[in-house]
C-alpha cells in the first residue's frame, strides 16, 4: 500500500518500473534487427539478426552491451524470433553457441522448419564460395536448433510465472508472426517485420486489440504509399511479357521463401491464362524444397488458399522447372528466379553478370534493397557501369524493373495498425532514419501517440506512468494499490483486507480502574439479609444499570446501549471486572480494599475523547445521589 | 398407452405422496415425463395427471435444478397441449416465481409465459420496475437474455433505451453487443423523435467502436450505422454534416483487424445515400489528396479533426476490394451500387477499381462486381473505356454461368463509345457462343440489343463482314455456325437501330437470317414473336432500304412516339397485317411492354428506401428522393441519353408503384408523382428532337404529335391535383413554357400564332404567381418573360424568330420537385353496369337513349366544371354537362348514379359509344374550338374512357 487518496482527484500519475529498450539492431537502419526489451525485471531479446552489408564484426548486434560479464543467461529471460530472414535470425547461432546462450528461445513453427536451411544456405555463401571466416557451423546450427521452443499463431506461452507471450499472424513470409509479451500489467507488442495487406500467397496481418503501452514496429517503408496491387501486378506481368516476347531473359532475383512464391502464383495463373510455354526456371534446389514447405504449411498461408487447397495446392507450380547452372548462356527467353533477392552474391549475381549487359533482357528488382549490395546500386540511379570489386566494372544495359510490391507494409498500414492497437509510445525500428523521422512525426500529429527511433545501440526508457482514471467523483473514495508489476488500482477499503488476505487489526485502548463504593452503603444496607459477599455480588449487578442512567443523563445524543454485562458506547465499552489480577489495571486497589469495585474499559483510538470523558464521569460519580 | 408409463413416474403421478418433502422429481422422472408430453398420442388422463404432479412439484419443490426442469416441462405441455396453455401460464404467474430469489428461474418464467404469449395466450405484461431489477440482478445470462427479449415483454421503449445505453457499459462484452443489438432495434421511426436521444445513441455507440471485443465492435458498428442515418434523416439542413460524419465513422472501421467488423463497416457504407464529393474520392486514394491538405478542409468535418478524419477514410475502399476475405470484398462490391449514385467522379474511378476485381479469385466476388456494373449502367453511369474491355470482356469466358450472364446482361445496356470497343464486344460475345454453346438464346438476345444501342457500328461491322463471307465461302454461308447467326442478329437488330435509315446491309442476309428463324425468335421472344419476325425478315429481304424507310414511317403513324424497342415490334406486327393494339389514355403500352433486363433497376431502387421518421411520410420522402433523382436525369435528357432515361424513368414509376398501400394523403401524392415521371417521360421524347445531332428525319408530324402528348400531360398534372403549393404550381407552368418555346423554337411549326398567345398567357400566369409569393423566378422564366413581353410589344401575331425561342432553351433546368402537404387527386370512375360486348343496352334510333352510369368523383369541389363527353364511332362527339349541385355534398368522394342522355342515337342495329369525364381546366382561357353546347376550355380527362355497347330495341 503506497497512498491513501481521498477526494476527487482525476487523475493521478504514480511513477513506477520503466520499459527499457536497447536497441541493438535495425535502429534507424534497415538489417540485423535486435532490440532487447527490460519490463518489470524481466530481459527478453526480440530478434537477432546479422547485418549482410558488412562482412566485420558489425554484421553481428554488440552483445557486449547485454552483459559485460557475459553472462548472458542470466542477462536475458528468452529470446523471442520472429521469422526465418537472416536479418532477424543471421546471428542465433553465434550467440548461443559462440556466445553462449543457453535460456529459451521461442519462434513459430513454419521458422523453426525453416531456418535451418536459411542459415545453413547463408554459412555456405559466406564460407565456402566467399572463403571467408566462419562464424558458425553446420553443427552449431543444429546445437541452436535444439534450444528452440515452436509456439503457434494465438498460442498463450507462459515463459515463466511472469512472463506471458503470444504470436500473432504477421503476414509477411510464411511463419512470421508478431509477439504479444505481457510482464505483470506491463505489455508490449513487438511486430517484426509485417504486411497489413495480403498478398496471392500470404494473408495480412491479423492481431486483436490490446492494451499496450509499448508497440516497437518496423518501418521499412515509413513514407511509401502503395496503390491497390492490381495495378501493380499488372505491369510486372506487362514487363514480363514483353520481355519474353522479344526473345529476353527474365531474372527475378528473390530471396528463396516469398516473393518467389508470391510472383510465380502471378506468373503461373498469366502463362495459364495467356497460354504461354516459355519455361520458368527456380535456381536451386532450396526454393523448390521451400515450396514443399509451403505445401506441408498450409495453414499459414492466405485465406484464399486455405479455402481451395482442398481442390488444388496453389503451390504445385505446373510450369516450373528446375535450373542447371549450364543454362545460364542457352539462347531462347526464360524466367529464372535466383537467390538472393538483393544480388548481393551467390547464384543471382552469377546471373546477373552473364545477362546484364544483353539489351533484350530484363532484371526485376524487389522495392527494397539494403544498402551496399548491387541490387542498391542498380535501383539507385541510372547507372550503366557497376563495380563488381576493386578490378572488374560490368556494363549493365538491360532493363530493369522494379517491383514496387513488398512483404512490408507501406505507411499507411504502419498506421493503421498504430492506430488500430493505439499503444502508449511506439518505437519505430528497421527503417531509414529521415524517413522514420517523417513517420514519427505523423504518428505523434495524426494519432497523439508519444514516438522513438532510436539508433543503435542506444535505450529508450519508457516512462510507464500509471493512469488512474476515476471517472465518477462520488465514489472517489478508496485506496489505491500499487503491487509490483501490475498496474495501479483503487479498491475499496473492505476489498483490500480479501486482497491482501490478512486479518484486520483494531487497535483498542484499555483501562481498569476501581470506584469507591463507600458511598454506595446506604444502598448495601437496604440489602442486609444476604452475606456480604452475596451482598457485594448483588450490589455489583446493579451498579452497571445505575451507570447507565448516569451516561444516559450526561451523554445526551451518545448511542449509549446497555447489554448486561457491560454498557457501550460507540467503541468504548465498560464492564465490571471480576478479575484479580487484570493486566489493565494501572492502581492496583485502593485505600479501602473491599470496598473498591473495579471497572474495566476498553475503546479504539476514534473514541479517544470520548473514553476519558466517561472515565472521569464515573470515576466522578456520586453514587450517593442515585 | 397407460402400461407404458415407466414405472417410476407412474408411482409419481399415481400416488401423491404423503410426504411433500420428499416429492421432489428425479431427473428420470423428468425425462420420461417429457417423452409422455411430446409424444401426441399419450392419452389426456395422463397429461392431465403429469400436469398435477408438476404442479405439485412447482410449489414444493425449492431445488433450482428441478424447478428449472419443470418450468421446461411446463414450456413443452403448453406447447403441445395447447388446452393446457391458459392453465400452465395462471399456474407459473401466480407461482409468483418472478419475484424469487433466483433471477434465473424467473427469466425462465418469463419465457414459458412470453412463449405462451406468442402462440396466442394472454400477453406477459411485466412492469418496468421488475425488469429493470431483473436486470440489475446477478446473473450475467439472464441480463443479456433479458435485453434480447425485451420486445416480449412490452417494455415502454424509452425505459429499454436507458437500459440498452446503461448497458453498453457492461463489463461482459456480451451484454454490451446484446445492449447495441437493443439499441439497432429502437433506431426505428416514432420510438425516439427527439434529436438529443438520437445523437446520445450516435455518441455511445461510436465510442464502442474502439471496444477490444471483435464482435461488441460489429455491433457497435450496425448501431453505429442505424443511429447514423436516422440523424442524417432528421433535419435537411444538417443532412450533409451528419452523413459526411457517419461515413467518416465507418470508414475508420474498413481497416479493421476483424473480418466481421470490416464486413458489417463496409455494408453500413453502402446504405448512405449522400456525402460529400472529396470525402468519397478520398475513399478510392491511399494517399491523402493535396487539396485536403492544403485547404485544410474535408467535407462538413470539424477543422480539428481534417487530418485524422482524412486519414481514415483513405484508400478504404480500395482496401476493401483487395481485402483478404471474399465476404468483405463482395460487401465492398455491393456498397458501391449506392456510392456510384452519388457522384460522376467517383464512378467513373470506382470503374476502374471494379474492372481490376473481375479479376478476382471469388466467384461471389466477381458476379458482386458485376452486378454493381449492372447497377451502374442502368443509371447511365458506366463509362466503359478501352483498357477495360480486356478485363471484362474476360469474364464472357468465365467458367461459371451465372458470371457470363451477369456480364451479358451488362452488355445490353451499356453505351460504347467506338466501333473498335465495339467489334471487341461483339467478338468476345462470339466467342462465349463458342465455347459455351449452350447461352445462344442469351447471347442472341444480347447482340440484339447491343445491335439496337449501336446500329452505325453494327452497320458497319455487317457490311465488312460480309464481304469477307462471301469472298471465303463463295457465296455460299455456313450457316450453322455459330459466327454466322450472331452477325444475322446483329444485321437485324442493326436495322431496328434507332435513327438508322441510309440502310445499306444486303438484303439477301435477311433471306438467310429466315433459315434461322427458330433459333432467332426463341432468343428474341421477349421483343417480338415468331411471325412478326418473320414477316418482317422476308419484307426485309425483298428491299432493306425500302423496308427500313417505310419502317420508320410506319412508326410515326401508331401514337408511339418513341421508338422503343416495344414499339418497333408493335410496328412489326403492323407489317404482318395484324391490328395494332389500340391506343389507350393515359397509358403508355411501351411503357407497360418490359423485358427482362429492365426489371433489374426496380430492385436496385427499391433498395434506396432511406430512413423514414413516421409512415406518412415514408412515402413523402421516398418520393422526394424520385423527385430528386428524376432531377438528376436532367442532363441525360439534354445529352440525349433517352434510352436510358425512360429506363430510369420506368424504374422510378415501379417503384413508385409499392407505394399504393398508403394513406388517402399518399394516395394523391403517389398518383402526382407517377403523373409527373410521365410528363418528364414525355419531356426526355420530345427533346430528343432537339438535339443537335439528330438528324432531321421523322417528319414534324412525330414531333407534333409528342409535344401535344406532352401538353396533355402536363395538363393533367396542372389541374387534375389539388394541394399544390404556389411553388409547385410555378414548376409546372415553367414545364408549361418550356413546351411553348419547344414548340416555338421549331421552324416547320405551323400553330404559330396559337402558341405565342399561350406563351404569353401563361408567362402573364406566372407573373401573376410570382407576384403573389415572394418567390425567386427562374433563369428560364425570366427570360421567357422577356421575350414574351419583346413579342406582345411588338406587332403582335407577326411570326417570331424560332432561334430566339431555341436560344431560350439553354436557360431551363429540370427543377427538383418537393411533396410535403397533402395533395388530392381529382379523378373519377365510371361504371355502366350491365354493359358489356355481350349484354348491350336497348335504344331506338333517331331517339335520345339514356345510359345509366354509376360515377364516383373523387377530390371534386363544386367549382369544377364536369362534362361528360361520348364520342361515336366516327369520332362524332356529344358533351353533356354535369351538374354537381345535384348530387351529394361531399367534397372529397361523391358517389351517385346518374342517367346520361344520348340525343344522336345513329340508324343502326347496333353501335358503340365511348364515355369519358372530363373537366374543364379552369386556367386555360384560350378556347380551343368553340363547340356547341359544349365546354368553354380545354378538358382533362378523370378516367378511362369506357365502351358502351348499344343495340337497336328488339335486335338482341
Amino acid at each position: 500500500m503506497k497512498a491513501r487518496q481521498r477526494g476527487s482527484q482525476k487523475e493521478r500519475k504514480f511513477p513506477s518500473m520503466a520499459i527499457e529498450c536497447l536497441v541493438l539492431g535495425a535502429g534507424q537502419q534497415v538489417g540485423k534487427s535486435c532490440v532487447v526489451v527490460s519490463m518489470n525485471g524481466k530481459r527478453i531479446m526480440f530478434d537477432c539478426g546479422m547485418d549482410m552489408a558488412y562482412h566485420d564484426h558489425r554484421r553481428h548486434p554488440d552483445f557486449s552491451r547485454i552483459s559485460e560479464s557475459g553472462d548472458f543467461d542470466k542477462a536475458l529471460t528468452c529470446i523471442v524470433i520472429t521469422h526465418f530472414h537472416l536479418d532477424h535470425i543471421g546471428a542465433l547461432p553465434y550467440f548461443t553457441e559462440v556466445c553462449g546462450y543457453r535460456g529459451p528461445i521461442y519462434m513459430t513453427y513454419p521458422t523453426k522448419a525453416l531456418a535451418p536451411s536459411m542459415l545453413e544456405d547463408y554459412r555456405k555463401v559466406m564460407v565456402e564460395r566467399r572463403g571467408e571466416e566462419e562464424q558458425f557451423t553446420s553443427e552449431h546450427i543444429v546445437e541452436c536448433m535444439k534450444k528452440v521452443i515452436a509456439v503457434d499463431v494465438k498460442q498463450t506461452v507462459q515463459v515463466d510465472k511472469d512472463l506471458m507471450i503470444r504470436a500473432y499472424y504477421a503476414g509477411h513470409v510464411l511463419g512470421a508472426a508478431m509477439f504479444y509479451t505481457k510482464v505483470g500489467d506491463s505489455a508490449i507488442v513487438y511486430t517484426g517485420d509485417y504486411n497489413m495487406t495480403p498478398d496471392r500467397h500470404l494473408g495480412a496481418a491479423q492481431i486483436d486489440r490490446l492494451q499496450l503501452d509499448l508497440l516497437i514496429t518496423e518501418s521499412t517503408y515509413a513514407t511509401t504509399i502503395r496503390d491497390s496491387k492490381y495495378s501493380r501486378e499488372a505491369e510486372f506481368l506487362k514487363a514480363v511479357h514483353k520481355c519474353v516476347l522479344g526473345g529476353g531473359k527474365v531474372l527475378i532475383p528473390t530471396f528463396a521463401l516469398g516473393r518467389a512464391q508470391e510472383l510465380c502464383i502471378l506468373l503461373e495463373d498469366y502463362w495459364e491464362r495467356m497460354n504461354l510455354k516459355i519455361p520458368i526456371y527456380f535456381s536451386s534446389g532450396l526454393t523448390m524444397q521451400a515450396n514443399m514447405y509451403y505445401k506441408m504449411l498450409i495453414s499459414w498461408t492466405s485465406q484464399k488458399v486455405k479455402e481451395t487447397y482442398s481442390t488444388r495446392n496453389a503451390f504445385d507450380f505446373k510450369h516450373v522447372l528446375n535450373f542447371d547452372r549450364s543454362m545460364i548462356s542457352a539462347p531462347g527467353p526464360c524466367v529464372l528466379f535466383a537467390t538472393p533477392g538483393w544480388i548481393s552474391g551467390g547464384f543471382s549475381l552469377e546471373v546477373f553478370k552473364q545477362w546484364a549487359p544483353s539489351e533484350m533482357n530484363l532484371i526485376t528488382l524487389p522495392g527494397y534493397c539494403a544498402a551496399g549490395t548491387i541490387g542498391h546500386k542498380l535501383m539507385s540511379g541510372k547507372r550503366t557501369k557497376i563495380d563488381l570489386d576493386k578490378d572488374t566494372q560490368l556494363d549493365v544495359r538491360c532493363q530493369i524493373h522494379q517491383l514496387s510490391f513488398s512483404p512490408h507494409t507501406d505507411a499507411k498500414g504502419i498506421m493503421d495498425l498504430v492506430k488500430f492497437l493505439s499503444p502508449k509510445h511506439v518505437i519505430l525500428v528497421h527503417g531509414e532514419k529521415p524517413k522514420m523521422a517523417t513517420l514519427k512525426g505523423r504518428i505523434y500529429s495524426e494519432l497523439g501517440i508519444r514516438c522513438d527511433d532510436p539508433a543503435n545501440n542506444e535505450t529508450v526508457c519508457i516512462p510507464s506512468t500509471h493512469h488512474v482514471e476515476v471517472k465518477d467523483e462520488r465514489a472517489a473514495e478508496g485506496i489505491l494499490v500499487e503491487e509490483k508489476s501490475k498496474r495501479a488500482k483503487i479498491v475499496h477499503q473492505d476489498e483490500l483486507l480479501l486482497m491482501l488476505g490478512e486479518k484486520k487489526h483494531d487497535i483498542r485502548f484499555a483501562y481498569c480502574f476501581p470506584i469507591n463504593t463507600d458511598n454506595l452503603e446506604d444502598t448495601k444496607s437496604t440489602d442486609v439479609s444476604s452475606s456480604s459477599n452475596a451482598l457485594s455480588m448483588s450490589g455489583r449487578c446493579s451498579w452497571l444499570p445505575m451507570l447507565y442512567i448516569k451516561l444516559s443523563d450526561e451523554l445526551s445524543g451518545g448511542n449509549i446501549q446497555y447489554f448486561g454485562e457491560q454498557i457501550q458506547v460507540e467503541s468504548f465499552s465498560v464492564s465490571l471486572c471480576l478479575k484479580d489480577r487484570c493486566p489493565y489495571r494501572i492502581v492496583d486497589s485502593p485505600p479501602n480494599k473491599c470496598e473498591a469495585v473495579f471497572f474495566c474499559c476498553t475503546w479504539s483510538i476514534a473514541d479517544e475523547k470520548l473514553a476519558w470523558k466517561i472515565i472521569s464521569i464515573l470515576e466522578n460519580l456520586d453514587y450517593g445521589t442515585c | 398407452m397407460d402400461r407404458d408409463l415407466p414405472s417410476s413416474c407412474e408411482q409419481s403421478i399415481r400416488s401423491p405422496s404423503e410426504n411433500p418433502a420428499e416429492d421432489s422429481l428425479s431427473p428420470e422422472t423428468l425425462a420420461s415425463l417429457r417423452s409422455l408430453v411430446i409424444t401426441p398420442s399419450t392419452p389426456d388422463t395422463a397429461i392431465s395427471s403429469i400436469f398435477q404432479t408438476l404442479t405439485r412439484s412447482l410449489q414444493l419443490s425449492r431445488d433450482p435444478l428441478v424447478l428449472h426442469h419443470t418450468l421446461k416441462l411446463f414450456s413443452d405441455l403448453a406447447s403441445h397441449r395447447p388446452s393446457l396453455s391458459s392453465s400452465v401460464s395462471e399456474l407459473v404467474r401466480s407461482h409468483a416465481l418472478l419475484s424469487s430469489d433466483s433471477t434465473r428461474l424467473a427469466a425462465e418464467s418469463l419465457d414459458v409465459l412470453a412463449s405462451i404469449a406468442e402462440r396466442g395466450g394472454t400477453p406477459v405484461d411485466l412492469d418496468d420496475r421488475s425488469f429493470v431489477s431483473l436486470c440489475f440482478g446477478p446473473s450475467v445470462s439472464v441480463r443479456s437474455w433479458l435485453l434480447r427479449n425485451a420486445e416480449r415483454f412490452r417494455i415502454g421503449p424509452h425505459v429499454l433505451l436507458t437500459m440498452f445505453l446503461g448497458f453498453t457499459r457492461d463489463p461482459y462484452p456480451y451484454v454490451r453487443k446484446t445492449a447495441l443489438d437493443g439499441l439497432v432495434g429502437l433506431s426505428k421511426p416514432g420510438v425516439v423523435e427527439d434529436l438529443d436521444m438520437i445523437q446520445g445513441c450516435y455518441c455511445r455507440a461510436v465510442e464502442l467502436l474502439l471496444d477490444t471485443e471483435d464482435y461488441v465492435r460489429s455491433a457497435a458498428v450496425r448501431a453505429v450505422s442505424a443511429w447514423g442515418l436516422m440523424l442524417v434523416a432528421f433535419n435537411l439542413e444538417t443532412k450533409l454534416y451528419w452523413s459526411d460524419n457517419l461515413f467518416v465513422k465507418l470508414c475508420s472501421m474498413g481497416r479493421d483487424m476483424s473480418m466481421e467488423v470490416r464486413v458489417e463497416a463496409f455494408d453500413a457504407l453502402g446504405k448512405i445515400e449522400i456525402v460529400s464529393a472529396d470525402i468519397l474520392l478520398q475513399t478510392l486514394s491511399k494517399r491523402v489528396s493535396g487539396t485536403t491538405k492544403g485547404m485544410g478542409s474535408f467535407g462538413q468535418c470539424p477543422a480539428a479533426e481534417v487530418e485524422s478524419s482524412a486519414s481514415s477514410v483513405a484508400g478504404v475502399l480500395v482496401h476493401g476490394l483487395e481485402d483478404e476475405f471474399y465476404e468483405v470484398r463482395k460487401s465492398t462490391c455491393h456498397s458501391l451500387r449506392t456510392l456510384t449514385i452519388i457522384s460522376a467522379e467517383f464512378s467513373e474511378k470506382a470503374l476502374n477499381l471494379l474492372m481490376d476485381v473481375l479479376n478476382d479469385d471469388s466467384m461471389y466476388v466477381r458476379l458482386q462486381a458485376l452486378e454493381t456494373m449492372l447497377h451502374m449502367a442502368t443509371y447511365g453511369l458506366l463509362k466503359v473505356q478501352g483498357t477495360h474491355m480486356h478485363m471484362f470482356l474476360g469474364s464472357l469466358m468465365d467458367g461459371n454461368m451465372s458470371i457470363r450472364s451477369a456480364t451479358r446482361k451488362i452488355l445490353k445496356l451499356v453505351k460504347l463509345p467506338n466501333i473498335e470497343t465495339f467489334k471487341l464486344s461483339v467478338d468476345g460475345i462470339i466467342d462465349n457462343l463458342e465455347r459455351h454453346p449452350q447461352d445462344e438464346a442469351d447471347i442472341f438476345s444480347v447482340l440484339f440489343h447491343i445491335g439496337r444501342n449501336h446500329g452505325k457500328f453494327g452497320m458497319s461491322i455487317i457490311n465488312e463482314v460480309f464481304k469477307e463471307m462471301e469472298l471465303a465461302s463463295e457465296g455460299k454461308l455456313g450457316f450453322d455456325t455459330a459466327r454466322v447467326a450472331a452477325l444475322l442478329i446483329l444485321a437485324i437488330s442493326a436495322l431496328l437501330s434507332q435513327g438508322q435509315h441510309a440502310c445499306n446491309i444486303p438484303p439477301i442476309i435477311f433471306s438467310y437470317a429466315v433459315t434461322l428463324l427458330g433459333r432467332i425468335s426463341v432468343a428474341l421472344t421477349d421483343i417480338m414473336n415468331q411471325d412478326a419476325l418473320l414477316a418482317y425478315l422476308s419484307q426485309c429481304s425483298r428491299s432493306t432500304r425500302f423496308s427500313a424507310m417505310e419502317f420508320n414511317l410506319r412508326e410515326d403513324k401508331p401514337r408511339l412516339p418513341a421508338v422503343t424497342i416495344a414499339s418497333s415490334s408493335h410496328s412489326s406486327n403492323e407489317i404482318n397485317g395484324t391490328v395494332g393494339s389500340p391506343f389507350q389514355q393515359g397509358e403508355d403500352v411501351a411503357a407497360n411492354l418490359q423485358y427482362q433486363a429492365m426489371r433489374e433497376p426496380m430492385e436496385v431502387a427499391s433498395s434506396h428506401v432511406g430512413y423514414h421518421l413516421e409512415v406518412q411520410d415514408e412515402v413523402i420522402r421516398s418520393m422526394n428522393l424520385i423527385f430528386a433523382k428524376v432531377k438528376d436525369i436532367w442532363p441525360l435528357i439534354q445529352s440525349g441519353f433517352t434510352n436510358e432515361v425512360l429506363r430510369v424513368l420506368r424504374s422510378f414509376k415501379e417503384e413508385l408503384a409499392t407505394f399504393t398501400s398508403g394513406s388517402l394523403r399518399s394516395v394523391g401524392a403517389v398518383a402526382f408523382a407517377l403523373q409527373y415521371l410521365r410528363v418528364v417521360k414525355q419531356l426526355a421524347k420530345v427533346w430528343e428532337h432537339f438535339l443537335p445531332a439528330r438528324k432531321l428525319c421523322s417528319g414534324m408530324g412525330e414531333l407534333d404529335i409528342a409535344l401535344g402528348k406532352l401538353e396533355t400531360r402536363l395538363r393533367e398534372l396542372k389541374s387534375r391535383f389539388t394541394g399544390l403549393s404556389l411553388e409547385q404550381e410555378l414548376q409546372i407552368l415553367e414545364l408549361l413554357l418550356l413546351t411553348c418555346t419547344l414548340r416555338l423554337s421549331k421552324v416547320e411549326s405551323y400553330c404559330q400564332v396559337a402558341s405565342l398567345k399561350k406563351l404569353s398567357m401563361t408567362a402573364s400566369h406566372v407573373e401573376s404567381i410570382l407576384k403573389l409569393g415572394s418567390i425567386e423566378p427562374s433563369n428560364f422564366m425570366s427570360e421567357v418573360g422577356k421575350l414574351s413581353y419583346l413579342t406582345r410589344t411588338s406587332s403582335f401575331g407577326a411570326p417570331c424568330d424560332p432561334f430566339l425561342f431555341k436560344e431560350l432553351l439553354k436557360y431551363f433546368s429540370l427543377e427538383q420537385f418537393v411533396v410535403f402537404g397533402r395533395i388530392d387527386h381529382i379523378k373519377a370512375e365510371l361504371v355502366v353496369p350491365d354493359n358489356d360486348s355481350e349484354n348491350h343496352l336497348p335504344f331506338v334510333p333517331r331517339l335520345p337513349v339514356g345510359i345509366p352510369c354509376e360515377i364516383t368523383l373523387h377530390n371534386i369541389c363544386s367549382e369544377n366544371k364536369l362534362w361528360v363527353r361520348m364520342t361515336m364511332d366516327d369520332e362524332s362527339t356529344q358533351f353533356v354537362f354535369l351538374d354537381l349541385d345535384l348530387f351529394g355534398s361531399s367534397d372529397e368522394v361523391r358517389k351517385f348514379t346518374y342517367v346520361v342522355p344520348f340525343y344522336r342515337t345513329p340508324c343502326a342495329f347496333s353501335f358503340t359509344l365511348r364515355i369519358c369525364i372530363g373537366m374543364e381546366c379552369s386556367f386555360e382561357d384560350v378556347p380551343p374550338v368553340k363547340r356547341y353546347g359544349g365546354p368553354d376550355r380545354e378538358l382533362t380527362f378523370l378516367c378511362q374512357e369506357k365502351e358502351v355497347h348499344l343495340s337497336m330495341v328488339g335486335e338482341h
